[in-house]
């Protein structure tokens, strides 16, 4: 008793103290309430360029560089608009959405902001964008565009030219924006498909039987065991396991976080229903696993390790282009006859986005407290001319040519890359630029922004060509290789991959559409992320299920818990979205018809 | 009642001058308070002031919308970490991982302690601090790349496994990364090895305080060297442990979540996700400031909480708090 | 032989020395090897470092991933900044926490033990990211040097620490300076102090330490990139490999990649500034070893 009470007593003068302690810490915080307001200058008129060289911010969702902007493209827009690049990028500053938060708290993201427009509502909101409208006179390529401007304008509550959006295209939103390569379909190792005599693959089952072939037949070849058809990693994993979704494209199926639906809206289903789509691609790599065909490190490794495993030729399976051609189909390989290709897979109705005459879903715009606008805004217009496309969206490989006269130039009526041009854009880049263009070499000074404001499959109309230089009939023909031959002689003579799946039939273009999903209710983003982490993990655990008894309990179980979390109130949101996005998609095409 | 019969007995004039003596006594002790105020006025700044964030929690805060436009939601974030029995359930087994890991943490926090005691044993001085370097080495190694480390050594083609598997030991790899096996117990093993080193450092410091007589005295008494460690240092060093002790025990909740993200897999998962893990992959989905805030304003509070039971129990049982 | 060597040579003894030493020698190889496995990684081929080759011996040995994280922009100042914040940012801590401790100590000071609570309880709170970025910048202190300073001087954990040990140290010392009629003052710095050194060096080393590998503060509070610090722009440089991988998946074709092939892996960079980062610490950590060697050194000292 006498211990209890002292105990009590304690704890009672425990209570006050804290009580002394709350009441310092509530006095310090009733400082904090009464900190500034911003003040709103929203004003309409126009500002007066003083023409000084001027430093601009640009917060860059895309850009993989982060600092003042150097090299040729740097000198570019300097000689042009007296403006200096200063490059703010999430990608390279770290910490998610840290720097996005803290900026915008801080009532600046930056004089150009290049970032999703699902944050168009609040950034306007806010009084962080600034409405270019009183700039607009004269600007011929933002006015050419006028459905990606106004695609922007709808997405905010309050009135004004908040933005452009991204990737805009003068193509037909009903044919397929991807130039020669398709986003998503299955490539195999073609120099062993054809070492086990070209067997037919008339549905998944043939292609994992082939692929086991292969399997051996490599190993046999190189004398390795951990050579492997299929190897898989989770860093893209998000609502579900990325990798399994990618069976999805190949018959035209696109998901909505969690509800899948065909390209042409006639079908949705729902991602963990028996059966299907996602679950089928789930029961793909699960058998593949059962015939020893997976990587038994795909569980644990990044990124990064499975990549270098791909550059050594120990996986022989890839959904994209970028994957297997980009790791394996060396210049050296490919005049070996090895590499990556299109497997001719049947009954395939590829998925492929349309082109987006409104662009895509993030845009640029100009923030609040920027100076000079009007200089910002003919840089903007600058983006979306020819010229601009040609010089901001040029890479080291791929993508647009350059300056013209410098990387490319027209040989009667045709574009060519010039032998400059050839170094910088076919051999690496690691060329240096002459001395009117700035120091150092292409591959250092090519645009920071790595902002798409054209689509690079559009065509240029100072040339009459596209954009994209792999697509020049000149360029075509420096890139053929053993391999490339190969292959075509084998796909009925087909140039390319997407040359092969237009000619079958086997594409299935959805309308291109710019469509930004409404955000989630607060209470349904909550259930999502406990609904994700649960979906991921028995994805990946039925992938690697012992048998088909276990994968089936394993996806039982996984219904049940999941939908105890709160599943269809999640789906129930994304069918919306899902469907909303395919009204929009119709709404495109009576339109472009309407147009035609 | 023997003061209270002193003080009767007082005369005046002494408790005049007593008076006087604890005016002087207060002043003095004002002024001393007055000597840490500039610290004191930190600690407003950079602990206190900022708590004000924790309004967050009852709105529903997306920047860049400023909070005087955000709309006020009350309890709803608080409310939302029980909203189904199956996420109470999954909050319950995140909640026995948390204290499974925090547990054997605190049941092998005395490691350190060993650690310093058997470092100081040993003799010749350069080889000493040879290995007091390296072993504090891991320290400075990110998880990330710790889990690099471990994915060279342990993956399923790994150094280890090639070895086994070389030696005819094993027929088939064993999957030390991605099964659910002792999930607790490796998660300790790559803590330790990390931390021991390190940890050991306070430990070193506190030997080397040591008055050195008492050991003098000691030995010509005839203790042995054993005798030495049992009655001398680990008494020294007992304050010092129950210090860390008792601030890892109102630490309970927080294990970070680095050295658990690196290697969670889809098969550890269910004995892996510890508080702190279980936030951000449930934060993943949503990128919610307000929810983040109030979960980590819960486990602010219940972290008080503990260090404040901690520190009764302390008192009753040891007969001195720790704070 | 006298009686203190006999003690040391019973066979219970040896055996324990003989284990102590084949423990310490082990488990000092297990905690090396990742820091070499770091070295020799980063000096080899990074598509053999990629494949998981590089085990034991650095093969194809090259310097160019040291070439390029030297090469880094900035480096310089970034280097110093990272100097001066480690090396004001600890003194100022060794000086605040050692002077609280004792202070804390200090039984006739006004309300001693709330104000001791007020300081320690602060270990537990977390205000979250977006108050503290309003506070600093309310302070004014965003874009200066001394965010890095002035929030990290007060460290209640530090506190603690040099707080039980001066309670740990003989109490006499103190009362004869209080008789002599030294100040307050005069006692921390003659007496106080003095008798510190082991657990100020403790804390010398995880300030020191902390300073040096911080980089979420430039992340959240500096947009200035003269005031990056080196771990943030080495952090950066990281990310900036990394993100070339991801970027590929927003439709970035096959240009991206290629060129990311050619250049370091995401995971070389990371060892190379692992290595980079962790040198300058192996090179001072032994200054503050001197404060630990006392110790039972009798023995040896006699043998």
């Amino acid at each position: 008793m006498d211990k209890n009470s002292t105990l009590f007593k304690s704890v009672v003068s425990g209570i006050k103290k804290v009580a002394v302690v709350a009441t310092v810490a509530l006095a310090s915080v009733a400082l904090f309430a009464c900190s500034s307001s911003s003040a709103d200058n929203s004003s309409k008129k126009a500002e007066k360029d003083d023409g000084k060289l001027m430093t601009v911010t640009v917060y860059d969702d895309l850009a993989n560089y982060q600092g003042l902007a150097k090299g040729w493209f740097a000198q570019y827009v300097q000689d042009k608009f007296n403006i200096k690049l200063k490059m703010v990028a999430p990608n390279v500053a770290g910490g998610g959405n840290t720097l996005f938060d803290t900026r915008t708290a801080a009532g600046n993201l930056g004089d150009l902001i290049i970032t999703g427009t699902g944050h168009v509502n609040k950034l306007v909101k806010a009084n962080l964008l600034t409405d270019m409208t009183p700039y607009l006179d004269g600007m011929k390529y933002i006015k050419k565009y006028d459905g990606a401007t106004k695609a922007i304008s709808d997405l905010a509550d309050k009135k004004g030219t908040w933005g452009i959006a991204s990737s805009v295209s003068s193509g037909s939103p009903t044919e397929a924006s991807e130039g020669l390569e398709a986003t998503t379909v299955p490539y195999i190792r073609w120099d062993l498909y054809k070492k086990i005599g070209y067997p037919t693959l008339n549905n998944t089952d043939d292609l994992l039987n082939a692929l086991k072939e292969m399997q051996t037949e490599a190993r046999k070849e190189e004398g390795k065991k951990d050579i492997y058809a299929i190897s898989l990693f989770k860093d893209w994993d998000g609502a579900s396991m990325q990798n399994a979704g990618q069976n999805l494209a190949f018959y035209g199926w696109e998901p909505t976080n969690y509800a899948l639906a065909k390209g042409n809206g006639s079908k949705y289903e729902s991602l963990i229903a028996n059966n299907s789509q996602y679950v089928q691609g789930l029961e793909f790599l699960n058998k593949a696993q059962q015939m020893g065909l997976v990587d038994p490190e795909s569980t644990t490794q990044n990124w990064d390790t499975m990549y270098a495993k791909y550059q050594a030729g120990k996986v022989l399976f890839s959904y994209w282009s970028f994957l297997g051609q980009g790791a394996y189909n060396t210049s050296a390989n490919m005049a070996a006859g090895k590499g990556f290709e299109l497997a001719p897979l049947k009954g395939m109705k590829v998925f492929s986005n349309g082109n987006m005459p409104d662009g895509n879903t993030t845009f640029i715009g100009i923030g609040s407290k920027a100076k000079n606008k009007a200089r910002l805004v003919k840089f903007i217009n600058w983006l979306y001319s020819p010229e601009g496309v040609q010089v901001q969206q040029a890479q080291s490989t791929g993508y647009s040519a350059g300056i013209k006269g410098l990387t490319w130039k027209m040989d009667g009526d045709q574009p060519v890359l010039t032998d400059f041009g050839k170094k910088a854009l076919l051999e690496g880049g690691s060329v240096k630029m002459p001395a009117k263009y700035g120091s150092g070499t292409w591959k250092d000074g090519i645009s920071t922004l790595n902002f798409v404001a054209v689509m690079q499959y559009d065509k240029d109309p100072t040339t009459g060509y596209k954009y994209g230089y792999v697509t020049w009939p000149s360029v075509l023909k420096i890139n053929e290789t053993k391999l490339s031959k190969d292959w075509s002689e084998h796909m009925g003579g087909a140039t390319s991959t997407m040359d092969y799946l237009k000619k079958n039939n086997e594409l299935l273009v959805a309308a291109g559409v710019s469509y930004t999903a409404p955000e989630d209710p607060a209470t349904v983003a909550t259930t999502r992320g406990s609904v994700q982490t649960q979906i991921v993990s028995s994805s990946w655990k039925m992938v690697m299920a012992k048998n088909d008894t276990e994968f089936k309990s394993l996806l039982t179980s996984m219904q049940k818990t999941v939908k105890g979390l709160g599943y269809d109130d999640v789906y129930k949101v994304d069918l919306k979205n899902s469907k909303a996005k395919n009204a929009a998609r119709q709404k495109v095409i009576e339109q472009y018809k309407d147009e035609k | 009642m023997e003061n209270v019969i002193d003080n009767q007995k007082e005369s005046e004039a002494l408790q005049q001058r007593r008076q006087q003596h604890d005016k002087a006594k207060r002043k003095r002790s004002r002024r001393m308070w007055l000597l840490i105020v500039p610290f004191l006025v930190l600690v407003v700044a950079f602990s206190y002031y900022p708590l004000f964030g924790w309004v967050y929690a009852f709105f529903d805060y997306e920047p860049p919308i400023p909070l005087r436009d955000s709309q006020f939601v009350g309890m709803q974030w608080f409310k939302m970490m029980v909203a189904n029995s199956t996420q109470v359930r999954q909050l319950m087994q995140v909640l026995i991982n948390t204290f499974a890991m925090s547990l054997l943490n605190i049941a092998t926090s005395f490691f350190p302690l060993l650690f310093a005691i058997g470092l100081n044993e040993i003799r010749n001085k350069h080889f000493r601090n040879i290995i007091q370097t390296l072993t504090t080495l891991p320290n400075f190694i990110s998880w990330v790349l710790v889990y690099s480390i471990a994915f060279a050594m342990f993956s399923t083609n790994g150094m280890v496994n090639d070895l086994l598997q070389n030696l005819n030991v094993i027929a088939a790899p064993i999957k030390f990364l991605d099964s659910d096996s002792l999930t607790w117990i490796k998660m300790l093993l790559w803590s330790t090895w990390k931390g021991l080193g390190w940890g050991s450092i306070i430990y070193l410091a506190s030997i080397s305080g040591i008055d050195q007589e008492l050991y003098e005295a000691a030995r010509v008494d005839g203790a042995s060297r054993f005798q030495l460690i049992r009655y001398i240092t680990i008494p020294a060093l007992m304050p010092t442990f129950f210090v860390m002790l008792m601030l890892s025990v109102s630490n309970f909740l927080n294990n970070g979540m680095d050295q658990y993200f690196v290697f969670q897999n889809a098969f550890n998962q269910t004995h892996i996700q510890v508080l702190d893990l279980y936030v951000y992959n449930v934060g993943m989905g949503q990128n919610s400031l307000s929810y983040a805030t109030a979960i980590s304003m819960l486990k602010s509070l219940v972290s008080v909480a503990l260090l404040w039971i901690v520190n009764i129990v302390s008192k009753k049982t040891r007969g001195a708090s720790i704070i | 032989m006298s009686n203190i060597e006999k003690n040391e040579t019973t066979p219970g003894f040896k055996a324990f020395r003989v284990f102590n030493i084949i423990f310490f020698v082990l488990f000092t190889l297990i905690c090396f090897y990742p820091f070499y496995y770091l070295i020799i990684n980063s000096i080899s081929a990074n598509d053999l470092s990629a494949d998981g080759l590089i085990n034991w011996f650095p093969r194809k040995i090259h310097l160019e991933n040291y070439v390029q994280v030297l090469q880094l922009s900035g480096l310089g100042t970034a280097a110093l900044v990272s100097l001066g914040r480690t090396v004001i940012g600890t003194a100022l801590t060794v000086i605040a926490s050692s002077f609280l401790g004792y202070m804390f100590t200090r039984e006739d000071m006004w309300h001693r033990k709330f104000w001791y609570r007020f300081v320690v309880v602060t270990m537990y709170f977390n205000a979250g990211m977006i108050p503290m970025f309003i506070t600093m910048k309310n302070l004014g202190l965003t874009n200066t040097f001394w965010v890095y300073v002035l929030p990290a001087i007060v460290q209640p954990f530090n506190i603690i620490l040099v707080k039980t040990y001066i309670e740990s140290l003989p109490k006499s010392l103190e009362e004869a300076a209080a008789l002599d009629g030294a100040t307050t003052l005069q006692t921390f710095i003659h007496v106080i102090l003095p008798s510190c050194t082991p657990i100020l060096a403790t804390v010398a080393i995880f300030s020191a330490v902390g300073q040096w590998n911080s980089f979420q503060d430039t992340l959240l509070y500096i947009t200035d990139d003269k005031l990056y610090s080196l771990q943030y722009l080495l952090y950066q440089y990281i990310n900036q490999a990394s993100s070339l991988a991801s970027m590929v998946r927003n439709g970035g074709g096959v240009a991206a990649v290629a060129s990311a092939a050619q250049s370091q892996t995401p995971t070389s960079i990371r060892m190379t500034v692992s290595v980079v980062v962790v040198l300058p610490i192996l090179f001072i950590y032994p200054m503050f070893q001197r404060y630990f060697t006392k110790g039972i050194m009798l023995g040896a000292v006699k043998g």
